[in-house]
């Protein structure tokens, strides 16, 4: 049971580590071709890292401040920390245990092979002799660490050699430390005969010691990697200038508190003391890993080319045949509303719009949020292009996007010396909101073209990650979005909104309301059900309220990627509640919503997860789908989803997971991404079987009727 | 192309052209209130029709300002410049730039300001937007513009007396109209920021605070009930976001395009427990902003008590503000609609009633204006909207009567400046009053009050209808209404003047003969009435 016994809701630390066990359980058991068990093992890793930056630290930070308050599952931040670091152990065990097991052996099968350094054949040993002497030696400084020096600034996640070597002058051991840094090269290419041979710099450098030490005895070498606190944000009361103090962050986050210290096991007791001395972790805070640290780091390989049987076969995006390229996407539009379902659907139709609006002449404006964003983003490029071109392009940067923010100063500056106007975020709020807004002036009047999103602006994660995307001019939607974006521009109060609902306004009211009415309903006899897939399900209330619709008799699926404090299927409670998790190729990313409304029916897509912090701390939104096409696809969509049991789980009372029974025909497709990326597929399929025109068959000439 | 160029944008796109000039045309009005700046951006197109674009409002501070110091502060001042240079930067994108698409005016809070003639200015000089101070009557006259459209399509409020009530900031609106007729239009010095700020400096305890407010509420409704004739148990109508608030909190599935009945009772209910929280508790749980909370609890207080005194269980409220009314006259152009005239001429027979003119005569030498003031428009080349204050002018022209025969024509000036003409603002009346006062007696001089104050174009105005008032009352000097149709011909340095239908107009001749002077002097022309050439020939 996660959380307390006689509590209703599971703590939402130990779901998301239930969560990060399933993706890799999806990596070791789930049938996926080598290098994609790899992405899945580096991914969990990865997750771990970010786990330990962004909640870690704060709550070691809340188990010294207030060490008595419980969390909404009633857990005490010592309790946490305590279940956590059970959890882990036990995860990270698994993950070396399918690493060194399964994986390394079953790639070395397969011709992609670590070496170290002890088996070198003589080319190799020849060609690094080279690398170390030309590359590495000039660039890697060992620094001497003593105990009474101040200790040097190791950057975190990165990883550390740490030396002893003998001082027989003072008769003891002295240490020194190798930082690697952000080198990007950890992967050293070896020739071979055949296959892909790899070494690991660490296993280089030990190899070449002598190199760095000359005359000196290495009695110990281990590589350590340390996690630093990341959990430290602007004071945006106290900020003058948030893009000044944002970089401040950054600068301290270089600094910040150890919060985990992983070392390579079979280290000595002496460097392990004195590394924990020296970095002022405790010791519930050291981790010894069975294999090569910084496991996230191997994502680097899982490109390798030359391997794609080893890789998942592509299924490239598919466009849309509506937009062929002799269409304006704006008469498109004004033809019909459309509804992308990323990344099986491409997402160039979005960045086509911001595109195409900075270079049409009636374009008057463009208005659009920006939280993750690519490095040499396109979109990014149109709106300082069309800022170049005199319109008017207003663009809300958010500063306050986590592991973003470097990223984002640099494309908030180079927007600015574009001439557009740049929001630095809402104070005190992070806008998470994506929605963009083009105002064209057209012969019947103004037209705004809106694009209303569940997932960032940036063409990358847009294949990685399903997400919908909904563009359309309806004119109360362009009137909400531009209500909207003048609330968050600052340049207006909240004013009631005709149609989509905002946070931190009023979407966690409406979501309430709308789970209300549905309890309501069914109390009164009508059909009732709630459909929603989202990425994290945490809000008490929300939660509360799904507990009294269950208990008044609404079926209730839900499909949550990762957290999820919910607790299903408790007789009493929420008998009437499945929740259903899917970990596959693609990062489950969309919210969408469906509420029976007794049997009218109503669908909405929105950038807010049920947390608190997204319903009371984020500017996020809820849009109805409302175009009957589309809500239909929506449905569907939601329903293929609850349907999966091939990579779906059921979350259960006690917040793990079990694999679902089957449903229904056996031989049917039941994996959900599969099903939507052969539906869309058909629907292009079909769409061009019916554009073809009438066939003209070339006839004889008629013969000539005057007969010359 | 991949990229097509300014230049070739049509060929790509053959159903665009630069060249046609687009039907619609963006607008915007801002309302400079007690408690925010809204500002509504819409497009209109040439004939009447409206599409709102865009809504914004932000927070000020003037209602607080005016209503307790008596001036607007400085941090004020400044505060509605950033505001107002914002939405200056939204019209931009819209290509609104041109004064006659804007119209910015402001209520109570800017006009009982002492020092308004300085904030104007400082507005004017930051943000190039002339703000129009606009009068009570002004508001009423535009937000009747405003609901009008509502009130003709309700089957039973089209017909029925209504009173359509909005209660401000500073003050609340009251007219009473009926069948399309304003019988009655007041406003009175309650409103919902001005209580809450009196209140406030009583620093009485909040059970007390209620009972004082209802008490002044209930002094006001009083002189209302006075001052409103209400035979019929008027069906009550209410304008303004307090009680929209409220209809959305109490009919949540109101669309708000139209109008929904609340029950009274219900509001009262509401109205107390509003009342009862803090502004704090407000502004959580409704997302209200701050100043919106402060006020909907008196709002609430004084549209219950209005329904209360006029007897009502249920009143209507419809989604409609002054903007609507001012984005109605930006679509209906410069001029007053025909319907509007109608409200004012009927409000100016009302008060001649009210002062027992004679009104053959007053209605005669009306129609007589108006024809004049069209057949000269050669001559006078004055906007419409003058014919309209002719008019006005002609109907009152004697009223001053009522106060003594001697100088009568400067008691009507006194009458109608004075006066609760519906739909008039101060300076109209005051142009109005001035044409009937110079009906008879000296000309226009710069010495003469209230005409000594005009700018040189009302001076102009002024001096231009007199003199063809003069000559329409001359046309009725039989006081029988015996002319009907005149036919002018400038005619070798002359108005050549003729009635058709009438062979015996030396009474007339007469008349003009005097009456005609004050037109020579201001156009130049001497005037000649000629008998009807047709009668003559039947002879």
């Amino acid at each position: 049971m996660i959380g307390a016994r006689n509590n209703n809701l599971v703590n939402r630390e130990l779901s998301w580590l239930e969560f990060n066990q399933r993706v890799l359980d999806e990596g070791s058991q789930g049938g996926h071709p080598l290098l994609e068990q790899l992405k899945f093992l580096a991914i969990t890793a990865s997750n771990l890292d970010e786990f330990f930056m962004v909640r870690v630290g704060g709550l070691q930070g809340l188990s010294k401040k207030k060490p008595r308050r419980k969390d909404a599952s009633g857990m005490t931040a010592t309790e946490q920390l305590e279940a956590i670091g059970d959890r882990v152990r036990k995860m990270v065990q698994d993950q070396y245990l399918f690493f060194s097991g399964t994986l390394e052996p079953a790639l070395a099968k397969a011709g992609v092979r670590r070496v170290d350094h002890t088996s070198l054949t003589v080319r190799q040993q020849q060609v690094l002799d080279r690398l170390v002497e030309n590359e590495i030696y000039p660039i890697l400084t060992p620094m001497a660490v003593t105990a009474e020096q101040e200790c040097p600034l190791l950057p975190g996640n990165s990883l550390c050699l740490c030396v002893r070597l003998s001082d027989e002058q003072r008769g003891a051991a002295r240490f020194a430390w190798i930082p690697f840094g952000p080198t990007g090269h950890r992967f050293l290419t070896l020739p071979s005969d055949g296959g892909y041979e790899y070494i690991l710099l660490e296993d280089v450098v030990v190899r070449s010691l002598e190199r760095f030490f000359p005359g000196e005895e290495v009695l110990e070498c281990v590589p350590f990697r340390i996690t630093r606190n990341a959990d430290l944000s602007v004071r945006e009361d106290a900020a003058a200038d948030l893009l000044s103090d944002m970089q401040e962050v950054l600068d301290a986050r270089k600094a910040s508190h150890c919060v985990r210290l992983e070392i390579s096991d079979g280290v000595s007791e002496k460097t392990r003391s004195f590394l924990t001395e020296k970095l002022t972790v405790t010791d519930e805070n050291v981790q010894l890993m069975p294999g090569p640290l910084g496991l996230a780091d191997f994502m680097q390989l899982t490109d390798l080319p030359g391997f794609d049987t080893l890789q998942d076969k592509p299924w490239p995006a598919v466009g849309l045949p509506e937009l062929n390229s002799h269409k304006s996407l704006f008469e498109v539009l004004a033809e019909k509303d459309l509804l992308l379902c990323h990344p099986f659907e491409s997402f160039d139709p979005v960045t086509r719009l911001v595109e195409e609006a900075a270079e049409d002449p009636d374009v008057l404006a463009i208005k659009q949020t920006l939280y993750r964003t690519s490095r040499d983003s396109p979109i990014v490029e149109a709106l300082g292009r069309a800022a170049e071109n005199g319109k008017h392009v207003t663009v809300i940067v958010e500063l306050k996007a986590r592991f973003d923010e470097a990223s984002n100063i640099t494309q908030a500056r180079n927007l600015e010396q574009s001439g557009a106007q740049v929001i630095y975020g809402i104070h005190g709020l992070k806008t998470h909101a994506k929605v963009c807004i083009v105002v064209r002036r057209e012969p019947r009047g103004i037209q705004r073209y809106v694009h209303f999103g569940t997932g960032n602006y940036n063409e990358n994660t847009s294949r990685l990650y399903t997400d919908i995307s909904y563009l359309t001019c309806d004119e109360e939607l362009g009137s909400d979005a531009t209500s909207f974006f003048n609330t968050i521009t600052g340049y207006s109060q909240p004013l009631a909104f005709r149609r989509i609902e905002a946070a931190p306004i009023g979407l966690r009211e409406r979501l309430l309301e709308l789970i209300g009415n549905e309890a309501e309903r069914k109390r009164q006899g009508q059909d009732a059900r709630i459909l929603a897939k989202m990425n994290s399900l945490v809000d008490p209330a929300i939660i509360e309220a799904l507990y009294q619709a269950s208990q008044a008799g609404v079926r209730i699926e839900l499909n949550v990627r990762g957290i999820c404090c919910l607790r299903p299927g408790v007789e009493g409670l929420s008998e009437n509640i499945t929740v259903t998790s899917i970990v596959d190729r693609f990062l489950e990313h969309s919210r969408v919503l469906y509420f029976h409304q007794g049997g009218s029916g109503r669908v909405f897509i929105s950038s807010a997860d049920w947390m608190p912090r997204n319903l009371d701390r984020r500017i996020e939104l809820l849009v109805p789908i409302d175009d009957p096409e589309a809500a239909a696809r929506l449905l569907l969509l939601l329903e293929t989803c609850m349907a999966d049991d091939i990579k779906g789980r059921r979350i259960q009372a006690d917040g793990g997971y079990v694999a679902p029974a089957p449903v229904g025909d056996s031989s049917a497709e039941r994996r959900s991404q599969r099903v939507l990326y052969e539906a869309v597929r058909r629907a292009l399929k079909r769409s061009r079987e019916s554009r073809r025109e009438v066939f003209v068959p070339h006839r004889a000439p008629k013969p000539d009727s005057t007969g010359t | 192309m991949a990229n097509p160029s300014l230049t070739d944008n049509s060929e790509q796109h053959p159903d665009r052209y630069d060249s046609i000039p687009p039907l619609t045309r963006p607008v915007a009005v801002i309302d400079v209130g007690s408690t925010s700046i809204r500002m509504a951006i819409a497009e209109i197109n040439g004939i009447g029709g409206i599409r709102h674009l865009e809504t914004l409002s932000r927070e000020v501070d003037l209602g607080r300002d005016t209503f307790t110091r008596g001036g607007i502060r400085r941090a004020t001042t400044e505060g509605c410049v950033t505001v107002l240079q914002s939405y200056r930067q939204l019209l931009e994108e819209y290509g609104i730039s041109q004064a006659d698409q804007v119209r910015v005016v402001a209520t109570s809070a800017v006009r009982e300001a002492e020092n308004r003639l300085s904030f104007l200015d400082r507005i004017y000089v930051a943000t190039g937007f002339e703000i129009e101070a606009i009068d009570e009557a002004e508001v009423n006259r535009v937000t009747y513009l405003g609901v009008q459209p509502l009130l003709e399509q309700h089957p039973t409020l089209s017909t029925a007396q209504s009173i359509i009530t909005e209660v401000g900031g500073g003050s609340t609106e009251v007219l009473l109209v009926q069948s399309g007729d304003v019988i009655f239009s007041n406003t009175y010095r309650l409103g919902s920021q001005r209580l809450r700020e009196t209140l406030e400096a009583y620093r009485a305890p909040q059970p007390k605070v209620i009972e004082i407010m209802r008490a002044q509420v209930r002094r006001i409704m009083e002189q209302v009930a006075r001052e409103a004739p209400d035979e019929q148990r008027p069906e009550v109508i209410v304008l303004g976001s307090d009680v929209r608030f409220a209809a959305t909190q109490l009919v949540p599935d109101w669309d708000r395009n139209g109008m929904v009945s609340i029950n009274v009772e219900q509001l009262e209910t509401f109205s107390e427990s509003i009342l009862e929280q803090s502004i704090n508790d407000l502004v959580r749980r409704f997302h209200l902003s701050f100043p919106d909370a402060g006020t909907v609890g008196p709002a609430l207080l004084t549209i219950v008590e209005l329904a209360r005194t006029f007897q009502r269980d249920h009143l209507f409220i419809c989604n409609v503000n002054l903007r609507d009314g001012l984005l109605r006259e930006l679509a209906a152009g410069d001029t007053w609609s025909d319907e509007f005239a109608r409200q004012v001429f009927r409000s100016a027979i009302d008060l001649g009633r009210r002062c027992g003119f004679d009104e053959p005569h007053a209605q005669h030498v009306a129609e007589l204006s108006s024809q004049l003031f069209s057949k000269l428009q050669e001559s006078h080349q004055l906007e419409p909207r003058y014919g309209m204050l002719l008019q006005t002018a002609a109907l009152l022209h004697e009223i001053g009567q009522f106060v003594g025969s001697t100088s009568l024509h400067k008691h009507s000036l006194y009458l109608i400046q004075h006066s609760d003409l519906f739909g008039l603002s101060s300076t109209d009346m005051l142009l109005a009053g001035l044409v009937a006062r110079y009906h008879r007696g000296a000309a226009p001089k710069p010495t003469h009050r209230g005409y000594a104050g005009l700018d040189r174009e009302h001076r102009t105005a002024v001096a231009k209808l007199a003199a063809i008032l003069r000559l329409a009352k001359a046309f009725d000097e039989s006081r029988s209404q015996r002319v009907q149709e005149i036919t002018c011909l400038p005619m070798d340095g002359k108005l050549v003047m003729t009635v058709s239908g009438l062979e015996d107009v030396s009474l007339e001749q007469m008349a003009l003969n005097q009456a005609g002077k004050l037109f020579e002097q201001i156009f130049g022309l001497p005037v000649l009435l000629r008998p009807d050439p047709s009668e003559s020939s039947l002879e």
